[in-house]
Protein backbone atom coordinates (compact mmCIF):
# COMPACT_ATOMS: atom_id res chain seq x y z
CA UNK A 1 0.00 0.00 0.00
CA UNK A 2 1.09 3.78 -0.44
CA UNK A 3 0.64 6.86 1.24
CA UNK A 4 -0.29 9.86 0.31
CA UNK A 5 2.34 12.99 0.94
CA UNK A 6 0.02 14.23 3.97
CA UNK A 7 -0.49 10.96 5.89
CA UNK A 8 3.95 11.06 5.65
CA UNK A 9 4.08 14.20 7.10
CA UNK A 10 1.36 13.59 10.06
CA UNK A 11 3.03 10.08 10.81
CA UNK A 12 6.36 11.66 10.51
CA UNK A 13 5.62 15.13 12.47
CA UNK A 14 3.35 13.51 15.15
CA UNK A 15 3.78 17.08 17.18
CA UNK A 16 0.83 16.25 19.46
CA UNK A 17 1.51 12.68 20.10
CA UNK A 18 1.88 11.66 24.03
CA UNK A 19 0.11 12.95 27.02
CA UNK A 20 -0.51 16.22 29.44
CA UNK A 21 0.36 16.09 32.67
CA UNK A 22 -2.21 14.72 35.40
CA UNK A 23 -3.87 17.51 37.12
CA UNK A 24 -4.05 19.56 34.33
CA UNK A 25 -6.92 22.20 34.84
CA UNK A 26 -9.69 21.30 32.97
CA UNK A 27 -7.82 18.09 31.46
CA UNK A 28 -10.56 15.33 29.78
CA UNK A 29 -10.06 11.76 28.52
CA UNK A 30 -11.11 9.34 26.13
CA UNK A 31 -10.01 6.57 24.56
CA UNK A 32 -11.76 3.51 21.85
CA UNK A 33 -10.56 0.47 20.02
CA UNK A 34 -11.13 -2.35 18.28
CA UNK A 35 -9.31 -5.22 18.47
CA UNK A 36 -10.74 -6.64 14.97
CA UNK A 37 -8.91 -3.88 13.31
CA UNK A 38 -6.23 -3.64 15.39
CA UNK A 39 -6.39 0.14 16.71
CA UNK A 40 -6.55 1.64 19.48
CA UNK A 41 -7.15 5.32 20.42
CA UNK A 42 -6.74 7.75 23.47
CA UNK A 43 -7.48 11.38 23.47
CA UNK A 44 -6.81 14.00 25.80
CA UNK A 45 -7.89 17.27 25.79
CA UNK A 46 -7.35 20.64 28.25
CA UNK A 47 -10.62 22.45 28.28
CA UNK A 48 -10.30 26.36 29.32
CA UNK A 49 -13.13 28.73 28.84
CA UNK A 50 -15.16 26.50 26.36
CA UNK A 51 -11.76 26.42 23.60
CA UNK A 52 -10.07 23.42 23.12
CA UNK A 53 -6.35 24.62 24.32
CA UNK A 54 -4.47 21.63 24.49
CA UNK A 55 -5.02 17.70 22.61
CA UNK A 56 -2.98 15.03 23.10
CA UNK A 57 -3.35 11.63 21.30
CA UNK A 58 -1.79 8.08 21.64
CA UNK A 59 -2.76 5.36 19.19
CA UNK A 60 -1.30 1.61 18.24
CA UNK A 61 -2.11 1.21 14.64
CA UNK A 62 -1.75 1.57 10.66
CA UNK A 63 0.03 4.95 9.29
CA UNK A 64 -3.08 5.87 8.25
CA UNK A 65 -4.50 5.67 11.44
CA UNK A 66 -1.60 7.41 13.15
CA UNK A 67 -1.48 10.21 10.64
CA UNK A 68 -5.50 10.59 11.20
CA UNK A 69 -4.80 10.50 15.17
CA UNK A 70 -2.46 13.30 14.55
CA UNK A 71 -4.22 15.22 12.02
CA UNK A 72 -7.35 15.79 14.63
CA UNK A 73 -5.40 16.15 17.44
CA UNK A 74 -4.04 19.30 15.08
CA UNK A 75 -7.38 20.29 14.32
CA UNK A 76 -8.87 19.92 17.50
CA UNK A 77 -6.88 22.43 19.36
CA UNK A 78 -7.99 25.84 19.47
CA UNK A 79 -11.76 25.19 18.18
CA UNK A 80 -14.82 25.74 20.56
CA UNK A 81 -15.58 22.89 22.65
CA UNK A 82 -19.01 22.90 20.46
CA UNK A 83 -16.79 22.44 17.44
CA UNK A 84 -14.86 19.60 18.90
CA UNK A 85 -18.23 17.65 19.38
CA UNK A 86 -19.09 17.78 15.81
CA UNK A 87 -15.84 16.13 14.83
CA UNK A 88 -15.90 14.44 11.37
CA UNK A 89 -12.73 12.86 11.23
CA UNK A 90 -13.14 11.37 7.86
CA UNK A 91 -13.48 15.05 6.55
CA UNK A 92 -10.74 16.19 8.80
CA UNK A 93 -9.06 13.84 7.40
CA UNK A 94 -9.62 13.56 3.87
CA UNK A 95 -6.67 14.98 2.45
CA UNK A 96 -5.05 11.58 3.82
CA UNK A 97 -6.74 9.98 1.26
CA UNK A 98 -7.47 7.31 4.06
CA UNK A 99 -8.14 3.80 1.63
CA UNK A 100 -12.40 2.99 2.43
CA UNK A 101 -11.38 -0.43 3.83
CA UNK A 102 -9.85 1.80 6.45
CA UNK A 103 -12.54 4.14 7.15
CA UNK A 104 -13.14 2.01 10.13
CA UNK A 105 -10.19 2.67 11.96
CA UNK A 106 -10.98 6.82 11.92
CA UNK A 107 -14.61 6.45 13.35
CA UNK A 108 -12.80 4.83 16.29
CA UNK A 109 -10.61 8.01 16.19
CA UNK A 110 -13.88 9.69 16.36
CA UNK A 111 -15.16 7.55 19.64
CA UNK A 112 -12.24 8.30 21.43
CA UNK A 113 -12.70 12.09 20.91
CA UNK A 114 -16.34 11.16 22.12
CA UNK A 115 -15.41 9.59 24.50
CA UNK A 116 -13.84 12.52 26.02
CA UNK A 117 -16.91 14.35 26.32
CA UNK A 118 -18.84 11.65 28.07
CA UNK A 119 -15.94 11.06 30.48
CA UNK A 120 -16.30 14.65 31.53
CA UNK A 121 -14.15 16.90 33.26
CA UNK A 122 -11.70 15.78 36.46
CA UNK A 123 -13.17 18.57 38.38
CA UNK A 124 -10.20 20.74 37.95
CA UNK A 125 -11.34 22.97 34.81
CA UNK A 126 -11.02 26.09 36.81
CA UNK A 127 -10.05 28.29 33.17
CA UNK A 128 -14.26 27.97 32.92
CA UNK B 1 21.54 6.63 -5.85
CA UNK B 2 19.55 6.98 -2.83
CA UNK B 3 20.22 5.96 0.29
CA UNK B 4 17.47 2.76 0.10
CA UNK B 5 18.88 -0.67 1.90
CA UNK B 6 17.01 -3.23 0.15
CA UNK B 7 16.43 -6.31 2.38
CA UNK B 8 13.35 -7.69 0.89
CA UNK B 9 15.18 -10.55 -0.87
CA UNK B 10 12.77 -12.96 -0.18
CA UNK B 11 10.23 -11.06 -2.45
CA UNK B 12 12.56 -10.78 -5.52
CA UNK B 13 15.86 -9.77 -5.62
CA UNK B 14 18.18 -7.19 -8.14
CA UNK B 15 19.02 -8.27 -11.33
CA UNK B 16 22.62 -9.40 -11.40
CA UNK B 17 24.67 -7.41 -13.88
CA UNK B 18 25.95 -10.56 -15.39
CA UNK B 19 22.35 -11.55 -15.77
CA UNK B 20 21.20 -8.28 -17.57
CA UNK B 21 23.92 -8.63 -19.95
CA UNK B 22 23.25 -12.03 -21.05
CA UNK B 23 19.26 -11.10 -21.40
CA UNK B 24 20.47 -8.03 -23.18
CA UNK B 25 22.68 -9.74 -25.67
CA UNK B 26 19.69 -12.45 -26.83
CA UNK B 27 17.06 -8.66 -26.88
CA UNK B 28 19.70 -7.28 -29.30
CA UNK B 29 21.01 -10.24 -31.57
CA UNK B 30 18.72 -13.23 -30.87
CA UNK B 31 15.21 -12.20 -31.62
CA UNK B 32 14.36 -15.75 -33.34
CA UNK B 33 11.32 -18.47 -32.15
CA UNK B 34 13.04 -21.17 -31.14
CA UNK B 35 10.46 -23.44 -32.74
CA UNK B 36 11.48 -21.86 -35.94
CA UNK B 37 13.10 -24.05 -38.47
CA UNK B 38 15.56 -21.57 -39.96
CA UNK B 39 19.20 -20.48 -38.51
CA UNK B 40 17.38 -17.62 -36.27
CA UNK B 41 15.02 -19.98 -35.17
CA UNK B 42 18.06 -22.52 -34.14
CA UNK B 43 20.33 -20.12 -32.81
CA UNK B 44 17.71 -19.36 -30.14
CA UNK B 45 16.42 -23.09 -29.68
CA UNK B 46 20.73 -23.79 -28.62
CA UNK B 47 20.20 -20.72 -26.25
CA UNK B 48 17.29 -22.06 -24.48
CA UNK B 49 18.84 -25.81 -24.07
CA UNK B 50 22.13 -24.16 -23.06
CA UNK B 51 20.03 -22.37 -20.40
CA UNK B 52 17.58 -25.96 -19.25
CA UNK B 53 21.13 -27.13 -18.92
CA UNK B 54 22.21 -24.73 -16.86
CA UNK B 55 18.99 -24.92 -14.87
CA UNK B 56 19.08 -28.29 -14.30
CA UNK B 57 22.79 -28.31 -13.39
CA UNK B 58 21.85 -26.39 -10.58
CA UNK B 59 19.12 -28.23 -9.49
CA UNK B 60 21.01 -31.71 -9.59
CA UNK B 61 18.45 -32.73 -12.51
CA UNK B 62 18.57 -33.91 -16.52
CA UNK B 63 17.73 -30.92 -19.07
CA UNK B 64 14.75 -32.92 -20.76
CA UNK B 65 13.17 -32.64 -16.86
CA UNK B 66 12.85 -28.91 -16.63
CA UNK B 67 9.63 -27.14 -18.59
CA UNK B 68 9.50 -23.81 -18.26
CA UNK B 69 6.89 -21.49 -17.14
CA UNK B 70 6.49 -18.06 -16.59
CA UNK B 71 7.62 -18.07 -13.13
CA UNK B 72 6.73 -20.40 -9.87
CA UNK B 73 2.89 -19.69 -9.35
CA UNK B 74 2.54 -20.78 -12.75
CA UNK B 75 5.04 -24.06 -12.04
CA UNK B 76 2.99 -24.45 -8.85
CA UNK B 77 -0.07 -24.33 -10.43
CA UNK B 78 0.46 -26.76 -13.61
CA UNK B 79 2.00 -29.33 -10.68
CA UNK B 80 -1.06 -29.18 -9.05
CA UNK B 81 -3.71 -28.99 -11.68
CA UNK B 82 -1.73 -31.00 -13.99
CA UNK B 83 -2.05 -33.62 -11.64
CA UNK B 84 -5.30 -33.72 -10.23
CA UNK B 85 -6.72 -33.02 -13.56
CA UNK B 86 -5.65 -35.80 -14.83
CA UNK B 87 -7.20 -38.59 -12.25
CA UNK B 88 -9.83 -40.22 -13.52
CA UNK B 89 -11.49 -41.18 -9.66
CA UNK B 90 -14.51 -39.35 -8.56
CA UNK B 91 -12.90 -37.29 -6.28
CA UNK B 92 -8.91 -37.39 -5.66
CA UNK B 93 -7.48 -36.22 -2.89
CA UNK B 94 -4.73 -33.69 -2.34
CA UNK B 95 -2.33 -33.58 0.74
CA UNK B 96 -0.34 -29.89 1.54
CA UNK B 97 -0.31 -27.53 4.16
CA UNK B 98 -1.62 -24.86 5.99
CA UNK B 99 1.50 -22.50 5.33
CA UNK B 100 1.77 -22.88 1.95
CA UNK B 101 2.54 -19.90 -0.52
CA UNK B 102 -0.49 -18.44 -2.13
CA UNK B 103 -0.29 -20.45 -5.79
CA UNK B 104 -0.12 -23.70 -3.87
CA UNK B 105 -3.45 -22.48 -1.43
CA UNK B 106 -5.44 -20.73 -4.27
CA UNK B 107 -4.79 -23.61 -6.78
CA UNK B 108 -5.74 -25.87 -3.71
CA UNK B 109 -8.99 -24.09 -3.73
CA UNK B 110 -9.26 -23.95 -6.94
CA UNK B 111 -9.59 -27.63 -7.27
CA UNK B 112 -11.99 -28.15 -4.63
CA UNK B 113 -14.45 -26.21 -6.27
CA UNK B 114 -13.90 -28.99 -8.96
CA UNK B 115 -14.38 -31.68 -6.64
CA UNK B 116 -11.07 -32.08 -5.17
CA UNK B 117 -10.79 -33.33 -1.36
CA UNK B 118 -7.52 -31.03 0.09
CA UNK B 119 -6.29 -31.73 3.18
CA UNK B 120 -4.38 -28.81 4.73
CA UNK B 121 -1.76 -29.91 7.35
CA UNK B 122 -1.07 -28.26 10.38
CA UNK B 123 2.21 -26.69 11.01
CA UNK B 124 3.84 -26.96 14.57
CA UNK B 125 4.64 -23.93 16.63
CA UNK B 126 8.31 -24.19 15.52
CA UNK B 127 7.41 -23.74 11.38
CA UNK B 128 8.26 -26.68 10.50
CA UNK B 129 5.34 -29.38 9.42
CA UNK B 130 5.82 -33.57 10.78
CA UNK B 131 6.50 -35.99 8.03
CA UNK B 132 4.32 -38.23 9.88
CA UNK B 133 1.38 -35.53 9.89
CA UNK B 134 1.91 -35.39 5.76
CA UNK B 135 2.38 -39.28 6.25
CA UNK B 136 -1.10 -39.77 8.06
CA UNK B 137 -3.20 -37.64 5.73
CA UNK B 138 -2.33 -39.93 3.31
CA UNK B 139 -5.10 -42.06 1.80
CA UNK B 140 -5.78 -44.38 -1.59
CA UNK B 141 -7.36 -41.22 -3.18
CA UNK B 142 -4.33 -39.31 -2.62
CA UNK B 143 -2.98 -38.56 -6.15
CA UNK B 144 -0.58 -35.49 -5.21
CA UNK B 145 1.21 -34.04 -1.76
CA UNK B 146 2.88 -30.58 -2.44
CA UNK B 147 4.67 -29.16 0.57
CA UNK B 148 7.01 -25.92 0.45
CA UNK B 149 11.25 -26.45 0.90
CA UNK B 150 11.71 -22.87 2.41
CA UNK B 151 9.02 -20.96 3.94
CA UNK B 152 8.50 -17.82 2.18
CA UNK B 153 7.87 -16.02 5.60
CA UNK B 154 9.70 -17.41 8.35
CA UNK B 155 12.38 -19.27 6.21
CA UNK B 156 11.81 -23.10 8.00
CA UNK B 157 13.54 -25.74 5.79
CA UNK B 158 10.98 -28.01 5.68
CA UNK B 159 12.13 -31.74 5.80
CA UNK B 160 10.99 -32.66 2.06
CA UNK B 161 13.40 -35.56 2.01
CA UNK B 162 11.79 -37.73 5.23
CA UNK B 163 8.23 -36.33 3.45
CA UNK B 164 9.27 -37.74 0.00
CA UNK B 165 10.43 -41.14 1.12
CA UNK B 166 7.13 -41.53 3.08
CA UNK B 167 5.14 -40.50 -0.39
CA UNK B 168 7.35 -42.88 -2.59
CA UNK B 169 6.02 -45.67 0.28
CA UNK B 170 2.56 -45.03 -0.72
CA UNK B 171 3.31 -44.83 -4.11
CA UNK B 172 2.05 -41.05 -3.87
CA UNK B 173 4.01 -38.52 -6.06
CA UNK B 174 5.70 -35.39 -4.11
CA UNK B 175 5.67 -31.65 -5.39
CA UNK B 176 8.06 -29.50 -3.67
CA UNK B 177 8.12 -25.90 -4.17
CA UNK B 178 11.56 -24.29 -3.93
CA UNK B 179 11.08 -20.83 -4.77
CA UNK B 180 12.50 -19.83 -1.77
CA UNK B 181 15.01 -22.22 -1.38
CA UNK B 182 16.77 -22.65 -4.96
CA UNK B 183 19.98 -21.32 -4.90
CA UNK B 184 20.14 -20.76 -1.00
CA UNK B 185 20.30 -24.60 -0.02
CA UNK B 186 21.79 -27.50 -2.51
CA UNK B 187 19.47 -29.29 -4.47
CA UNK B 188 19.94 -32.60 -5.96
CA UNK B 189 16.63 -33.41 -7.80
CA UNK B 190 17.43 -36.22 -9.25
CA UNK B 191 18.78 -38.07 -6.03
CA UNK B 192 15.74 -36.98 -3.85
CA UNK B 193 12.22 -38.98 -3.59
CA UNK B 194 10.89 -36.13 -5.36
CA UNK B 195 8.76 -35.69 -8.04
CA UNK B 196 7.68 -32.10 -9.00
CA UNK B 197 9.89 -29.45 -7.99
CA UNK B 198 8.47 -25.64 -8.81
CA UNK B 199 11.57 -22.91 -9.47
CA UNK B 200 11.73 -19.37 -10.01
CA UNK B 201 14.71 -16.67 -11.04
CA UNK B 202 13.91 -13.69 -9.52
CA UNK B 203 14.40 -14.65 -6.00
CA UNK B 204 18.50 -15.37 -7.55
CA UNK B 205 19.03 -12.40 -9.37
CA UNK B 206 17.27 -13.62 -12.29
CA UNK B 207 14.30 -11.87 -14.06
CA UNK B 208 10.84 -11.89 -13.13
CA UNK B 209 8.54 -13.68 -15.15
CA UNK B 210 10.69 -17.14 -16.18
CA UNK B 211 10.32 -20.59 -13.72
CA UNK B 212 10.70 -23.83 -14.52
CA UNK B 213 8.82 -26.88 -13.44
CA UNK B 214 11.15 -30.13 -12.89
CA UNK B 215 9.08 -33.49 -13.93
CA UNK B 216 10.58 -36.31 -12.75
CA UNK B 217 10.37 -39.33 -15.02
CA UNK B 218 7.11 -41.20 -14.82
CA UNK B 219 4.96 -38.76 -13.37
CA UNK B 220 1.87 -37.68 -15.10
CA UNK B 221 0.86 -34.23 -15.88
CA UNK B 222 -1.88 -32.61 -18.15
CA UNK B 223 -0.98 -29.80 -19.61
CA UNK B 224 -2.80 -26.73 -18.37
CA UNK B 225 -2.29 -24.10 -21.75
CA UNK B 226 -2.82 -25.45 -25.27
CA UNK B 227 -1.78 -23.92 -28.52
CA UNK B 228 1.99 -25.33 -29.13
CA UNK B 229 4.35 -28.77 -28.21
CA UNK B 230 6.73 -26.08 -26.60
CA UNK B 231 7.60 -27.49 -23.40
CA UNK B 232 7.47 -31.38 -24.38
CA UNK B 233 3.44 -30.40 -25.29
CA UNK B 234 3.23 -29.45 -21.28
CA UNK B 235 3.51 -25.60 -21.57
CA UNK B 236 2.02 -24.05 -24.82
CA UNK B 237 3.64 -20.96 -26.13
CA UNK B 238 6.63 -19.57 -27.62
CA UNK B 239 9.38 -19.87 -25.47
CA UNK B 240 10.23 -16.09 -23.92
CA UNK B 241 13.96 -16.68 -25.22
CA UNK B 242 15.73 -13.88 -23.54
CA UNK B 243 14.14 -14.74 -19.95
CA UNK B 244 15.20 -17.88 -20.07
CA UNK B 245 18.69 -16.95 -21.20
CA UNK B 246 18.47 -14.51 -17.85
CA UNK B 247 16.95 -17.79 -15.43
CA UNK B 248 20.12 -19.89 -17.24
CA UNK B 249 22.57 -17.36 -16.19
CA UNK B 250 21.40 -16.60 -12.91
CA UNK B 251 21.51 -20.22 -12.21
CA UNK B 252 24.94 -20.46 -13.15
CA UNK B 253 25.72 -17.67 -10.44
CA UNK B 254 23.87 -18.87 -7.76
CA UNK B 255 25.94 -21.00 -5.81
CA UNK B 256 24.61 -21.93 -2.44
CA UNK B 257 28.31 -23.24 -1.24
CA UNK B 258 29.71 -20.28 -1.02
CA UNK B 259 26.41 -17.54 -0.68
CA UNK B 260 24.81 -19.35 1.77
CA UNK B 261 27.63 -18.75 4.98
CA UNK B 262 27.59 -15.21 3.69
CA UNK B 263 24.03 -14.58 3.96
CA UNK B 264 23.73 -16.39 7.04
CA UNK B 265 26.78 -14.44 8.49
CA UNK B 266 24.40 -10.95 7.72
CA UNK B 267 21.28 -12.17 8.94
CA UNK B 268 22.69 -13.33 12.36
CA UNK B 269 24.39 -9.83 12.56
CA UNK B 270 20.92 -7.70 11.84
CA UNK B 271 19.61 -10.54 14.93
CA UNK B 272 21.78 -9.05 16.83
CA UNK B 273 21.49 -5.53 16.29
CA UNK B 274 17.51 -6.20 16.54
CA UNK B 275 17.78 -8.31 19.65
CA UNK B 276 18.39 -5.61 22.09
CA UNK B 277 14.49 -4.53 21.44
CA UNK B 278 12.38 -5.86 24.69
CA UNK B 279 10.16 -8.33 23.96
CA UNK B 280 11.49 -8.97 20.56
CA UNK B 281 11.09 -12.46 19.24
CA UNK B 282 12.01 -14.92 15.89
CA UNK B 283 9.63 -16.53 13.90
CA UNK B 284 10.59 -20.22 13.08
CA UNK B 285 12.95 -22.50 14.33
CA UNK B 286 16.64 -20.78 14.77
CA UNK B 287 18.12 -24.59 13.90
CA UNK B 288 16.48 -25.12 10.43
CA UNK B 289 16.13 -21.73 8.95
CA UNK B 290 17.52 -20.47 5.33
CA UNK B 291 19.99 -18.48 5.97
CA UNK B 292 18.59 -15.55 3.79
CA UNK B 293 15.46 -14.93 6.25
CA UNK B 294 14.73 -13.33 9.45
CA UNK B 295 11.03 -13.02 10.65
CA UNK B 296 10.73 -10.87 13.98
CA UNK B 297 7.96 -9.94 15.85
CA UNK B 298 7.89 -6.35 17.53
CA UNK B 299 4.94 -6.54 20.56
CA UNK B 300 3.00 -3.41 21.15
CA UNK B 301 3.88 -2.42 17.40
CA UNK B 302 1.54 -2.38 14.33
CA UNK B 303 3.62 -4.03 12.02
CA UNK B 304 2.44 -1.60 8.70
CA UNK B 305 3.17 1.50 10.73
CA UNK B 306 6.64 0.07 11.58
CA UNK B 307 7.41 -0.72 8.01
CA UNK B 308 6.12 2.81 6.76
CA UNK B 309 8.58 4.66 9.66
CA UNK B 310 11.62 2.48 8.30
CA UNK B 311 11.51 4.71 5.20
CA UNK B 312 14.30 3.90 3.21
CA UNK B 313 14.54 0.21 4.37
CA UNK B 314 12.70 -2.13 1.99
CA UNK B 315 11.47 -4.99 4.48
CA UNK B 316 8.14 -7.23 4.36
CA UNK B 317 5.14 -7.19 6.33
CA UNK B 318 5.23 -11.29 5.01
CA UNK B 319 4.92 -12.44 1.56
CA UNK B 320 4.47 -10.10 -1.32
CA UNK B 321 1.97 -11.98 -3.18
CA UNK B 322 -0.52 -11.30 -0.02
CA UNK B 323 1.30 -7.96 1.17
CA UNK B 324 -2.08 -5.72 0.34
CA UNK B 325 -4.17 -7.97 2.22
CA UNK B 326 -5.27 -6.35 5.76
CA UNK B 327 -5.53 -9.89 6.98
CA UNK B 328 -2.54 -11.36 9.35
CA UNK B 329 0.09 -13.67 7.84
CA UNK B 330 -1.62 -17.57 7.58
CA UNK B 331 1.98 -18.68 8.13
CA UNK B 332 2.85 -16.82 11.45
CA UNK B 333 -1.34 -17.33 12.77
CA UNK B 334 -0.75 -21.29 11.69
CA UNK B 335 2.31 -21.23 13.96
CA UNK B 336 0.13 -19.48 17.15
CA UNK B 337 0.76 -16.42 17.01
CA UNK B 338 -2.49 -13.95 17.69
CA UNK B 339 -3.56 -11.78 14.85
CA UNK B 340 -2.12 -8.74 16.84
CA UNK B 341 0.92 -10.70 17.30
CA UNK B 342 1.75 -11.98 13.67
CA UNK B 343 0.57 -8.20 12.19
CA UNK B 344 3.39 -6.76 14.35
CA UNK B 345 5.76 -9.17 12.14
CA UNK B 346 8.21 -8.19 9.41
CA UNK B 347 10.28 -9.94 7.26
CA UNK B 348 13.98 -9.08 6.58
CA UNK B 349 15.55 -11.05 3.68
CA UNK B 350 19.10 -10.83 2.87
CA UNK B 351 21.19 -11.42 -0.56
CA UNK B 352 23.69 -11.18 -3.25
CA UNK B 353 24.36 -7.33 -2.64
CA UNK B 354 23.72 -6.89 0.67
CA UNK B 355 26.42 -5.26 2.75
CA UNK B 356 27.04 -5.72 6.18
CA UNK B 357 27.33 -2.21 6.39
CA UNK B 358 23.67 -2.42 5.57
CA UNK B 359 22.06 -4.26 8.06
CA UNK B 360 24.11 -2.66 10.76
CA UNK B 361 22.48 0.75 9.91
CA UNK B 362 19.40 -1.03 9.03
CA UNK B 363 19.48 -2.61 12.62
CA UNK B 364 19.64 0.82 14.03
CA UNK B 365 16.69 2.49 12.10
CA UNK B 366 14.54 -0.64 13.22
CA UNK B 367 15.37 -0.22 16.77
CA UNK B 368 14.31 3.98 16.52
CA UNK B 369 11.48 3.05 15.01
CA UNK B 370 10.02 0.65 17.12
CA UNK B 371 11.49 3.10 20.10
CA UNK B 372 9.23 5.76 18.01
CA UNK B 373 6.14 3.85 17.99
CA UNK B 374 5.85 2.16 21.28
CA UNK B 375 6.52 5.60 22.93
CA UNK B 376 3.10 6.80 21.09
CA UNK B 377 1.27 4.00 22.65
CA UNK B 378 2.84 3.43 25.61
CA UNK B 379 -0.24 3.52 27.52
CA UNK B 380 -2.25 0.87 25.29
CA UNK B 381 -3.88 -2.19 26.67
CA UNK B 382 -2.22 -5.43 26.41
CA UNK B 383 -3.83 -6.86 23.74
CA UNK B 384 -1.89 -4.40 21.36
CA UNK B 385 1.38 -6.36 22.82
CA UNK B 386 -0.02 -9.62 22.03
CA UNK B 387 -1.48 -10.24 25.45
CA UNK B 388 -4.51 -9.53 27.69
CA UNK B 389 -6.70 -12.16 25.45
Amino acid sequence: MEYGSATARYFEALERAGELPNGLPGLVSGEAEDRTLHVWVRFQLQLQGGIVRLARFQVFGCPHTVAAASKVAEWLEGRSEADARALDARAVCAELGVPVEKLGKLLRIEDAVAACWSNGRDGNDKGR
Amino acid sequence: MSEEIYLDYAATSPVDPAVTAAMLECLQHEFGNPSSQHAAGWRARRLVEAARAAVAARVGAQPEQLLFTSGATEANNLALKGVLRRQRIARPHLVTSRIEHKSVLDAARALETEGVEVTYVETQADGSIDPLRVAAAIRAETALVSIMHVNNETGVIQDVGAIGALCRERGVPFHVDAAQSVGKLPLELAMAPIDLCSLTAHKLCGPKGVGALYVAPNTLLAAQLHGGEQERGLRAGTQATHQIVGMGRAYELADPQTEAPRLAGLRDRLWRELEAIPGVRQNGAPARRAAHLLNVTFPGVDGESLRFALGGVAVSAGSACAADSPEASHVLTGMGLSDTLASSSLRFSVGRFTTEAEVVRAGATVVGAVNRLRSVAKSAPAWCSGSGF
